[in-house]
Protein backbone atom coordinates (compact mmCIF):
# COMPACT_ATOMS: atom_id res chain seq x y z
CA UNK A 1 0.00 0.00 0.00
CA UNK A 2 1.80 2.99 -1.22
CA UNK A 3 1.78 6.49 0.91
CA UNK A 4 -0.93 8.90 1.03
CA UNK A 5 -0.23 12.51 1.07
CA UNK A 6 -3.52 15.30 1.79
CA UNK A 7 -4.06 17.49 -1.61
CA UNK A 8 -6.02 20.57 -2.05
CA UNK A 9 -6.90 21.70 -5.07
CA UNK A 10 -8.58 25.45 -5.08
CA UNK A 11 -9.88 28.03 -7.24
CA UNK A 12 -10.76 31.41 -6.61
CA UNK A 13 -14.29 30.22 -6.85
CA UNK A 14 -14.39 26.91 -5.00
CA UNK A 15 -12.44 24.15 -3.50
CA UNK A 16 -12.31 21.52 -6.55
CA UNK A 17 -10.50 18.73 -4.56
CA UNK A 18 -9.84 17.62 -1.06
CA UNK A 19 -8.72 14.47 0.12
CA UNK A 20 -5.31 12.03 0.60
CA UNK A 21 -4.15 10.90 -2.20
CA UNK A 22 -0.92 8.46 -3.71
CA UNK A 23 -0.44 10.52 -6.17
CA UNK A 24 -0.42 13.76 -8.55
CA UNK A 25 0.65 14.28 -11.90
CA UNK A 26 1.20 17.87 -12.68
CA UNK A 27 2.15 19.90 -16.33
CA UNK A 28 4.91 22.04 -14.42
CA UNK A 29 6.24 24.76 -16.47
CA UNK A 30 10.00 22.87 -16.46
CA UNK A 31 8.27 19.63 -17.71
CA UNK A 32 5.46 17.19 -16.45
CA UNK A 33 6.27 15.96 -12.79
CA UNK A 34 4.99 13.42 -10.47
CA UNK A 35 4.31 14.33 -6.95
CA UNK A 36 4.55 11.31 -4.23
CA UNK A 37 4.27 11.70 -0.44
CA UNK A 38 7.49 12.94 1.37
CA UNK A 39 8.26 15.29 -1.82
CA UNK A 40 10.46 17.96 -0.24
CA UNK A 41 8.71 21.48 0.17
CA UNK A 42 8.64 23.25 -3.01
CA UNK A 43 6.85 25.66 -5.18
CA UNK A 44 5.90 24.14 -9.05
CA UNK A 45 4.71 27.20 -11.37
CA UNK A 46 2.53 25.53 -14.01
CA UNK A 47 1.33 25.49 -17.28
CA UNK A 48 -2.25 24.57 -18.53
CA UNK A 49 -2.64 21.60 -18.81
CA UNK A 50 -3.56 17.64 -17.66
CA UNK A 51 -3.22 16.52 -13.79
CA UNK A 52 -3.55 12.94 -13.19
CA UNK A 53 -4.85 12.58 -9.45
CA UNK A 54 -4.21 8.69 -8.40
CA UNK A 55 -6.03 7.47 -5.29
CA UNK A 56 -5.91 3.71 -3.99
CA UNK A 57 -5.28 2.93 -7.84
CA UNK A 58 -7.57 4.64 -9.73
CA UNK A 59 -6.20 7.21 -11.96
CA UNK A 60 -8.39 10.17 -12.87
CA UNK A 61 -7.87 13.18 -15.25
CA UNK A 62 -8.60 16.59 -15.15
CA UNK A 63 -7.74 19.64 -16.33
CA UNK A 64 -6.13 22.31 -15.14
CA UNK A 65 -5.05 25.78 -16.00
CA UNK A 66 -2.11 27.93 -15.49
CA UNK A 67 -1.10 28.57 -11.47
CA UNK A 68 0.99 26.78 -9.06
CA UNK A 69 1.23 23.98 -6.91
CA UNK A 70 3.04 24.13 -3.11
CA UNK A 71 4.33 21.31 -1.47
CA UNK A 72 4.07 21.19 2.06
CA UNK A 73 5.13 18.31 4.69
CA UNK A 74 1.76 18.72 5.45
CA UNK A 75 -0.43 19.41 2.58
CA UNK A 76 0.17 19.64 -0.91
CA UNK A 77 -1.75 22.24 -2.12
CA UNK A 78 -2.78 23.32 -5.59
CA UNK A 79 -4.14 27.12 -6.96
CA UNK A 80 -4.95 27.93 -10.30
CA UNK A 81 -8.06 29.75 -11.97
CA UNK A 82 -9.91 26.89 -13.34
CA UNK A 83 -10.08 22.96 -12.56
CA UNK A 84 -12.45 20.96 -14.27
CA UNK A 85 -13.25 17.79 -14.77
CA UNK A 86 -13.82 16.05 -18.31
CA UNK A 87 -17.29 16.00 -18.28
CA UNK A 88 -17.77 19.54 -16.96
CA UNK A 89 -15.23 21.22 -19.89
CA UNK A 90 -17.58 22.56 -22.64
CA UNK A 91 -16.03 21.10 -25.70
CA UNK A 92 -17.66 23.66 -27.99
CA UNK A 93 -16.32 26.10 -25.78
CA UNK A 94 -13.02 25.08 -26.00
CA UNK A 95 -13.29 24.71 -29.63
CA UNK A 96 -13.98 28.01 -30.49
CA UNK A 97 -11.38 29.30 -27.94
CA UNK A 98 -8.79 27.15 -29.75
CA UNK A 99 -9.67 28.92 -33.11
CA UNK A 100 -9.57 32.13 -31.55
CA UNK A 101 -6.55 31.74 -30.26
CA UNK A 102 -5.09 30.40 -33.26
CA UNK A 103 -6.33 32.96 -35.53
CA UNK A 104 -4.78 36.03 -32.91
CA UNK A 105 -1.59 33.98 -32.74
CA UNK A 106 -1.56 34.50 -36.44
CA UNK A 107 -1.88 38.10 -36.49
CA UNK A 108 0.76 38.45 -34.07
CA UNK A 109 0.97 41.88 -33.04
CA UNK A 110 3.34 42.26 -30.32
CA UNK A 111 5.55 39.92 -28.38
CA UNK A 112 2.95 40.83 -25.32
CA UNK A 113 0.00 39.74 -27.28
CA UNK A 114 1.90 36.42 -28.50
CA UNK A 115 2.29 35.79 -25.27
CA UNK A 116 -1.17 36.16 -23.76
CA UNK A 117 -2.42 34.39 -27.08
CA UNK A 118 0.08 31.58 -26.69
CA UNK A 119 -1.50 30.61 -23.57
CA UNK A 120 -4.70 30.87 -24.48
CA UNK A 121 -4.10 28.54 -27.03
CA UNK A 122 -2.41 26.11 -24.84
CA UNK A 123 -5.14 26.57 -22.51
CA UNK A 124 -7.77 25.38 -25.71
CA UNK A 125 -5.48 22.16 -26.33
CA UNK A 126 -5.42 21.24 -22.85
CA UNK A 127 -9.01 21.30 -22.32
CA UNK A 128 -9.33 19.46 -25.19
CA UNK A 129 -6.75 17.12 -25.04
CA UNK A 130 -8.55 16.29 -21.46
CA UNK A 131 -11.95 16.06 -22.98
CA UNK A 132 -10.94 13.34 -25.38
CA UNK A 133 -8.80 11.18 -23.56
CA UNK A 134 -12.00 10.19 -21.90
CA UNK A 135 -13.78 9.11 -24.40
CA UNK A 136 -10.93 7.25 -25.23
CA UNK A 137 -10.89 5.33 -22.41
CA UNK A 138 -14.60 4.81 -22.41
CA UNK A 139 -14.87 3.04 -25.92
CA UNK B 1 -62.31 67.65 4.75
CA UNK B 2 -59.50 68.81 2.36
CA UNK B 3 -57.09 68.30 5.01
CA UNK B 4 -58.43 64.68 5.80
CA UNK B 5 -57.62 63.99 2.40
CA UNK B 6 -54.34 65.23 2.15
CA UNK B 7 -53.18 63.05 4.64
CA UNK B 8 -54.68 59.93 3.16
CA UNK B 9 -52.52 60.98 0.40
CA UNK B 10 -49.68 61.26 2.08
CA UNK B 11 -50.46 57.95 4.03
CA UNK B 12 -50.67 56.08 1.00
CA UNK B 13 -47.05 57.79 -0.94
CA UNK B 14 -45.16 56.47 2.36
CA UNK B 15 -46.47 53.70 2.73
CA UNK B 16 -45.34 53.13 -1.02
CA UNK B 17 -42.03 54.38 -0.25
CA UNK B 18 -42.03 52.03 2.34
CA UNK B 19 -42.67 49.45 0.03
CA UNK B 20 -39.76 49.99 -1.90
CA UNK B 21 -36.72 50.65 0.86
CA UNK B 22 -38.14 47.44 2.40
CA UNK B 23 -37.41 45.50 -0.76
CA UNK B 24 -34.14 47.29 -1.31
CA UNK B 25 -33.20 46.03 2.55
CA UNK B 26 -34.13 42.65 1.77
CA UNK B 27 -32.49 42.20 -1.76
CA UNK B 28 -29.03 44.09 -0.19
CA UNK B 29 -29.20 41.82 3.11
CA UNK B 30 -29.22 38.78 0.76
CA UNK B 31 -26.34 40.35 -2.12
CA UNK B 32 -24.28 40.84 0.59
CA UNK B 33 -24.39 37.53 1.52
CA UNK B 34 -23.70 36.24 -1.87
CA UNK B 35 -20.47 38.57 -2.18
CA UNK B 36 -19.28 38.00 1.51
CA UNK B 37 -19.18 33.79 0.62
CA UNK B 38 -17.82 34.84 -2.84
CA UNK B 39 -15.34 36.36 -0.99
CA UNK B 40 -14.59 33.84 1.54
CA UNK B 41 -14.07 31.51 -1.43
CA UNK B 42 -11.57 33.72 -3.44
CA UNK B 43 -9.96 35.24 -0.23
CA UNK B 44 -8.26 31.14 0.60
CA UNK B 45 -7.12 31.62 -3.17
CA UNK B 46 -6.05 34.95 -3.32
CA UNK B 47 -4.23 35.05 0.37
CA UNK B 48 -1.55 32.40 -0.88
CA UNK B 49 -1.14 33.76 -3.88
CA UNK B 50 0.00 36.90 -1.77
CA UNK B 51 1.65 35.21 0.47
CA UNK B 52 3.82 33.36 -2.44
CA UNK B 53 4.62 36.56 -4.15
CA UNK B 54 5.70 38.11 -0.60
CA UNK B 55 7.75 34.99 0.03
CA UNK B 56 9.87 35.00 -3.49
CA UNK B 57 10.40 39.26 -3.01
CA UNK B 58 11.64 38.57 0.22
CA UNK B 59 14.01 35.37 0.27
CA UNK B 60 15.13 36.19 -3.54
CA UNK B 61 15.97 39.83 -3.70
CA UNK B 62 17.77 39.17 -7.17
CA UNK B 63 14.63 38.07 -8.69
CA UNK B 64 12.45 40.35 -10.33
CA UNK B 65 10.05 41.33 -12.95
CA UNK B 66 9.00 44.46 -14.77
CA UNK B 67 6.49 44.93 -12.48
CA UNK B 68 8.27 44.78 -9.38
CA UNK B 69 10.82 47.57 -10.23
CA UNK B 70 10.41 50.49 -9.10
CA UNK B 71 10.16 53.38 -11.49
CA UNK B 72 11.08 57.17 -10.81
CA UNK B 73 8.73 59.94 -11.42
CA UNK B 74 5.99 60.88 -9.71
CA UNK B 75 3.03 59.99 -12.32
CA UNK B 76 0.26 58.19 -10.92
CA UNK B 77 -2.84 56.29 -12.27
CA UNK B 78 -6.20 55.86 -10.38
CA UNK B 79 -8.32 52.81 -9.84
CA UNK B 80 -11.73 54.27 -8.15
CA UNK B 81 -13.94 51.78 -7.77
CA UNK B 82 -17.69 53.37 -6.68
CA UNK B 83 -20.94 52.02 -6.46
CA UNK B 84 -23.33 52.51 -10.08
CA UNK B 85 -26.18 53.42 -8.19
CA UNK B 86 -26.77 55.90 -5.33
CA UNK B 87 -29.18 55.49 -2.12
CA UNK B 88 -26.37 53.62 -0.45
CA UNK B 89 -25.92 56.96 2.49
CA UNK B 90 -22.26 57.99 1.87
CA UNK B 91 -20.59 54.87 1.12
CA UNK B 92 -19.77 56.65 -2.75
CA UNK B 93 -19.08 59.89 -0.93
CA UNK B 94 -17.01 58.59 1.00
CA UNK B 95 -14.52 56.85 -1.74
CA UNK B 96 -14.53 59.57 -4.48
CA UNK B 97 -13.40 62.12 -1.36
CA UNK B 98 -10.55 59.97 -0.34
CA UNK B 99 -9.49 59.25 -3.86
CA UNK B 100 -9.98 63.06 -5.38
CA UNK B 101 -8.00 63.79 -2.00
CA UNK B 102 -4.97 61.74 -2.23
CA UNK B 103 -5.10 62.49 -5.67
CA UNK B 104 -4.44 66.51 -5.27
CA UNK B 105 -0.46 65.30 -4.09
CA UNK B 106 0.09 64.01 -7.70
CA UNK B 107 0.55 66.70 -10.01
CA UNK B 108 -0.01 64.30 -13.10
CA UNK B 109 -2.43 61.52 -12.73
CA UNK B 110 -4.40 59.26 -14.38
CA UNK B 111 -8.12 58.40 -13.75
CA UNK B 112 -9.47 54.87 -14.44
CA UNK B 113 -13.28 54.29 -12.90
CA UNK B 114 -15.55 51.65 -12.03
CA UNK B 115 -19.00 52.13 -11.86
CA UNK B 116 -21.61 54.77 -12.74
CA UNK B 117 -21.35 57.14 -9.50
CA UNK B 118 -17.26 57.28 -10.00
CA UNK B 119 -17.45 58.61 -13.59
CA UNK B 120 -20.62 61.04 -12.67
CA UNK B 121 -17.89 62.31 -9.88
CA UNK B 122 -15.17 63.02 -12.10
CA UNK B 123 -17.19 64.75 -14.99
CA UNK B 124 -18.66 66.87 -12.16
CA UNK B 125 -14.96 67.53 -11.07
CA UNK B 126 -13.71 68.57 -14.60
CA UNK B 127 -11.45 65.69 -14.16
CA UNK B 128 -10.72 63.42 -17.16
CA UNK B 129 -11.87 60.11 -16.87
CA UNK B 130 -9.38 57.84 -19.19
CA UNK B 131 -10.70 54.74 -18.85
CA UNK B 132 -13.92 53.13 -17.73
CA UNK B 133 -14.94 49.90 -16.96
CA UNK B 134 -19.33 50.27 -15.94
CA UNK B 135 -20.23 46.69 -16.03
CA UNK B 136 -17.91 45.18 -12.88
CA UNK B 137 -19.40 46.44 -10.42
CA UNK B 138 -22.55 44.45 -9.51
CA UNK B 139 -21.39 41.39 -10.12
CA UNK B 140 -17.60 40.98 -10.48
CA UNK B 141 -16.11 38.12 -12.30
CA UNK B 142 -12.86 36.63 -12.58
CA UNK B 143 -13.33 37.65 -16.07
CA UNK B 144 -13.97 41.00 -15.81
CA UNK B 145 -11.19 41.25 -13.30
CA UNK B 146 -8.80 39.62 -16.13
CA UNK B 147 -10.17 42.75 -18.53
CA UNK B 148 -9.78 45.11 -16.03
CA UNK B 149 -6.09 43.85 -15.48
CA UNK B 150 -4.99 43.91 -18.84
CA UNK B 151 -5.95 47.43 -19.94
CA UNK B 152 -4.46 48.28 -17.14
CA UNK B 153 -1.32 46.60 -17.59
CA UNK B 154 -1.36 47.84 -21.47
CA UNK B 155 -0.70 51.62 -20.44
CA UNK B 156 2.13 50.55 -17.57
CA UNK B 157 3.82 48.43 -20.18
CA UNK B 158 3.54 52.00 -22.38
CA UNK B 159 5.13 53.66 -19.81
CA UNK B 160 2.15 56.17 -18.91
CA UNK B 161 2.17 55.87 -15.36
CA UNK B 162 4.90 54.92 -12.45
CA UNK B 163 2.34 54.07 -9.55
CA UNK B 164 -0.92 52.38 -9.67
CA UNK B 165 -3.01 52.66 -6.77
CA UNK B 166 -6.31 51.36 -6.53
CA UNK B 167 -9.31 52.86 -4.40
CA UNK B 168 -12.04 50.78 -2.40
CA UNK B 169 -13.79 50.16 0.19
CA UNK B 170 -12.55 47.16 2.22
CA UNK B 171 -15.08 45.38 3.80
CA UNK B 172 -14.02 43.99 7.21
CA UNK B 173 -17.37 43.28 8.70
CA UNK B 174 -21.10 43.49 7.81
CA UNK B 175 -21.14 46.66 10.16
CA UNK B 176 -17.83 48.07 9.80
CA UNK B 177 -16.38 49.04 5.97
CA UNK B 178 -14.00 52.17 5.31
CA UNK B 179 -12.66 53.49 1.81
CA UNK B 180 -9.09 52.48 1.42
CA UNK B 181 -6.27 52.98 -0.93
CA UNK B 182 -3.56 49.97 -2.04
CA UNK B 183 -0.89 50.13 -4.30
CA UNK B 184 -1.21 47.59 -7.17
CA UNK B 185 1.94 48.46 -9.17
CA UNK B 186 5.04 48.01 -8.53
CA UNK B 187 4.45 45.24 -6.80
CA UNK B 188 6.72 45.64 -3.06
CA UNK B 189 7.19 43.76 -0.58
CA UNK B 190 5.91 45.89 1.89
CA UNK B 191 2.66 46.58 0.46
CA UNK B 192 2.02 42.90 0.37
CA UNK B 193 -0.60 41.90 3.29
CA UNK B 194 -0.62 38.26 3.50
CA UNK B 195 -2.55 36.83 6.59
CA UNK B 196 -2.04 33.30 5.36
CA UNK B 197 0.21 31.48 8.44
CA UNK B 198 1.44 28.59 7.11
CA UNK B 199 2.46 25.94 9.17
CA UNK B 200 5.86 25.33 7.41
CA UNK B 201 8.11 27.90 7.91
CA UNK B 202 11.59 26.21 6.51
CA UNK B 203 13.04 26.94 2.91
CA UNK B 204 11.19 26.84 -0.18
CA UNK B 205 12.31 25.35 -2.87
CA UNK B 206 11.20 27.06 -6.36
CA UNK B 207 10.22 24.77 -9.52
CA UNK B 208 11.92 25.40 -11.74
CA UNK B 209 13.20 28.43 -10.81
CA UNK B 210 11.94 31.31 -8.33
CA UNK B 211 11.98 34.35 -11.78
CA UNK B 212 9.83 31.54 -13.26
CA UNK B 213 7.36 30.94 -11.04
CA UNK B 214 7.02 35.00 -9.96
CA UNK B 215 6.64 35.50 -13.78
CA UNK B 216 3.40 33.26 -13.16
CA UNK B 217 2.00 34.75 -10.05
CA UNK B 218 2.15 38.11 -11.12
CA UNK B 219 -0.75 38.28 -12.97
CA UNK B 220 -2.27 36.15 -10.69
CA UNK B 221 -1.47 38.70 -8.22
CA UNK B 222 -2.55 41.52 -10.26
CA UNK B 223 -6.12 39.23 -10.58
CA UNK B 224 -6.15 38.64 -7.53
CA UNK B 225 -5.80 42.41 -6.12
CA UNK B 226 -8.74 43.84 -8.77
CA UNK B 227 -11.21 40.68 -8.17
CA UNK B 228 -11.11 41.54 -4.03
CA UNK B 229 -10.72 44.92 -4.32
CA UNK B 230 -14.24 44.59 -6.68
CA UNK B 231 -15.86 42.15 -4.31
CA UNK B 232 -15.14 44.41 -0.98
CA UNK B 233 -16.63 47.61 -2.70
CA UNK B 234 -19.52 45.67 -4.08
CA UNK B 235 -20.25 43.57 -0.40
CA UNK B 236 -19.67 47.21 1.37
CA UNK B 237 -21.83 48.85 -0.83
CA UNK B 238 -24.53 46.54 -0.38
CA UNK B 239 -23.56 46.93 3.63
CA UNK B 240 -24.32 50.72 3.33
CA UNK B 241 -27.41 50.64 1.44
CA UNK B 242 -28.76 48.01 3.97
CA UNK B 243 -28.04 50.19 6.66
CA UNK B 244 -29.23 53.17 4.71
CA UNK B 245 -32.29 51.35 3.50
CA UNK B 246 -32.89 50.57 7.47
CA UNK B 247 -33.00 53.77 8.78
CA UNK B 248 -34.99 54.79 5.53
CA UNK B 249 -38.06 51.96 6.63
CA UNK B 250 -37.52 53.19 10.47
CA UNK B 251 -38.29 56.72 9.56
CA UNK B 252 -40.89 56.00 7.47
CA UNK B 253 -42.34 53.72 10.03
CA UNK B 254 -42.50 57.08 12.36
CA UNK B 255 -43.97 58.74 9.72
CA UNK B 256 -46.91 56.82 9.41
CA UNK B 257 -47.58 56.38 12.85
CA UNK B 258 -47.86 60.10 13.67
CA UNK B 259 -49.94 60.73 10.26
CA UNK B 260 -52.07 57.65 11.11
CA UNK B 261 -52.89 59.48 14.39
CA UNK B 262 -53.77 62.68 12.87
CA UNK B 263 -55.93 61.12 10.34
CA UNK B 264 -57.76 59.08 12.98
CA UNK B 265 -57.72 62.53 15.11
CA UNK B 266 -59.61 63.96 12.25
CA UNK B 267 -61.69 61.30 11.08
CA UNK B 268 -63.69 60.97 14.41
CA UNK B 269 -63.06 64.81 14.55
CA UNK B 270 -65.28 64.78 11.60
CA UNK B 271 -67.97 62.05 12.58
CA UNK B 272 -68.10 63.50 15.82
CA UNK B 273 -69.26 67.35 14.37
CA UNK B 274 -71.60 65.13 11.93
CA UNK B 275 -72.90 63.24 14.71
CA UNK B 276 -73.67 66.72 16.09
CA UNK B 277 -75.18 68.23 13.45
CA UNK B 278 -77.52 65.17 13.30
CA UNK B 279 -78.84 65.28 16.65
CA UNK B 280 -79.06 68.84 16.75
CA UNK B 281 -81.14 68.98 13.86
CA UNK B 282 -83.26 66.07 15.29
CA UNK B 283 -83.65 68.40 18.12
CA UNK B 284 -84.33 71.50 16.39
CA UNK B 285 -87.21 69.02 14.28
CA UNK B 286 -88.95 67.65 17.34
CA UNK B 287 -89.00 70.89 19.43
CA UNK B 288 -90.69 72.72 16.35
CA UNK B 289 -92.57 70.19 15.31
CA UNK B 290 -93.80 69.43 19.22
CA UNK B 291 -94.27 73.34 19.19
CA UNK B 292 -96.54 72.93 15.58
CA UNK B 293 -98.58 70.15 17.62
CA UNK B 294 -99.07 72.26 20.45
CA UNK B 295 -100.50 75.22 18.13
CA UNK B 296 -102.43 73.04 16.57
Amino acid sequence: MPNKFYLEIITPEKTFYRGDVESIQIPAVGGDCMIMAGHQPMVFATQPGMIAITTDGQRREAFMSEGFIEVRPDATIAFSQAVEWPEDIDERRAEEAKERAEEMVRRNRSAAEYRLNRIALQRAFARLRVKHHEYGDKS
Amino acid sequence: MADITAIRHRIKSINDTHQITKAMELISVSKMRKMMNKQAYSSLYFDSVRYTVKDILRHSPDVRNKYTMRRSGGRAAYVVIAGDKGLAGSFNNNILNLAWKHMQDYPVHYVITIGQMARAFFESKKQPVDLEFTHAVTNPTLHDARGIVRDILDLYDKNLMDEVFVVFTHMHSSSNYAPEIVKLLPIEEQDIRAEVNTTYSGDIYYDPSPREVLDVLVPQYLIGMIYTTLIHSASSEHAARMVAMTSANKNAEKMLETLNLEYNRLRQGAITSELLDLTSGKFFYESTVRRGHKKE
